[in-house]
């Protein structure tokens, strides 16, 4: 009986099944073959998006809260970044923290991000305002900002998520081919979709970053 | 914002095209609306666009989880030359049938690129409409 139970472990453990493979979205990010570096900016972007969806979507809340003093700051910067979209206001005590005194900046940008999806602690997204880092400072200007709106941006944030996205369509755009319909809002809040503008005149598109 | 100050200086030119213009941001509401009505960036050196209040003429697009950009293989969630950064920027060229005819990455490496970038994508625009 227990040479079973020893070898039904083990079955467990071995490589591809169920036990030994991680199975918490949070967990697959922690493990991703290209990490948000510098050096993998071409690489593996798939499953970052992939995976900021299925992050976002599970709102496993106990599990982020846990990761935002995880070792890595990648994970503790997606972390952040998902409870502010979540809503979930009793993480602030430990976002402001984390912008107060993480050493990595990319952390304490998603961070005070989401404590102005949050409206929560102006006097650290004010503190924030004077970060070192000129990316932080950017970022808590936003929020500040973000804090006078009347705008539920971390809702319209869960909604955009909730469609979740298959890995299938990501990068189908072709040349020669149809354009991939998407839906967006325009700057004024309207919804939009490209499929109804197409047919009637050329377009084009700008996919833009913030300083491109 | 580099390729739409430049676009701005050609919007005559796109207007004579008939053509639409869209620029997306992988980014929440607020922040579109900031990149489309404020000059935060251009403001701060003493170029020629230093003085104005508004360089986007383009329609403004928030594609907040990133949906579009990932579809259009833009997105990258990641960090690069010591920032985070959600997509690699592209240009797009839809003809008026609704087909991709053009697709550019910007280098951003010489100081008349985005001049050249903005003269390309105009090029596309006229040919998608030709077509027609």
């Amino acid at each position: 009986m227990h040479r079973m139970t020893i070898a039904l472990v083990g079955l467990f453990l071995l490589p591809g099944a169920g036990w030994a493979q991680p199975t918490s979205p949070l967990e697959k990010y922690r493990r991703l073959q290209f990490p948000a570096k510098d050096e993998n900016f071409a690489k593996g972007w798939q499953e970052r998006v992939a995976l900021e969806y299925e992050i976002i979507n599970a709102a496993d809340l106990k599990a982020l809260r846990l990761a935002l003093k995880d070792e890595d700051p990648f994970v503790r910067a997606i972390a952040a970044r998902a409870l502010g979209i979540l809503g979930d206001k009793d993480s602030a005590d430990a976002l402001a923290e984390l912008v107060k005194a993480d050493k990595e900046y990319l952390v304490r940008i998603r961070a005070v991000e989401s404590l102005g999806y949050l409206k929560m602690k102006p006097e650290v997204i004010q503190l924030a305002i004077k970060d070192r880092d000129g990316g932080v400072s950017w970022v808590a200007k936003l929020a500040a900002d973000q804090l006078k709106s009347d705008t539920d941006y971390a809702k319209q944030l869960r909604e955009a998520y909730a469609t979740g996205i298959k890995r299938e369509v990501m990068g189908t755009a072709k040349l020669g081919k149809p354009a991939p319909d998407f839906s967006a809002l325009t700057s004024d809040g309207k919804p939009f979709r490209l499929s109804t503008a197409l047919g009637k005149k050329p377009i084009a598109i700008y996919f833009a970053a913030y300083d491109g | 914002m580099h390729q739409q100050a430049q676009l701005r200086l050609k919007k005559d030119e796109v207007e004579k095209l008939g053509a639409e213009v869209y620029v997306v941001l992988a980014m929440d509401l607020h922040r579109t609306r900031v990149f489309k009505e404020e000059n935060l960036l251009l403001s701060k050196g003493t170029g020629r666009f230093s003085k104005e209040k508004s360089l986007v003429y383009a329609t403004a697009l928030s594609d907040p989880a990133g949906y579009a950009s990932a579809v259009y293989g833009v997105a990258r969630k990641c960090l690069r030359w010591g920032a985070w950064v959600e997509n690699q920027p592209h240009w797009f060229v839809i003809d008026h049938g609704g087909t991709l005819t053009f697709m550019l990455e910007p280098k951003f490496d010489t100081p008349t690129a985005y001049e050249k970038d903005v003269d390309r994508v105009l090029d596309a625009l006229m040919k998608g409409r030709a077509e027609k």
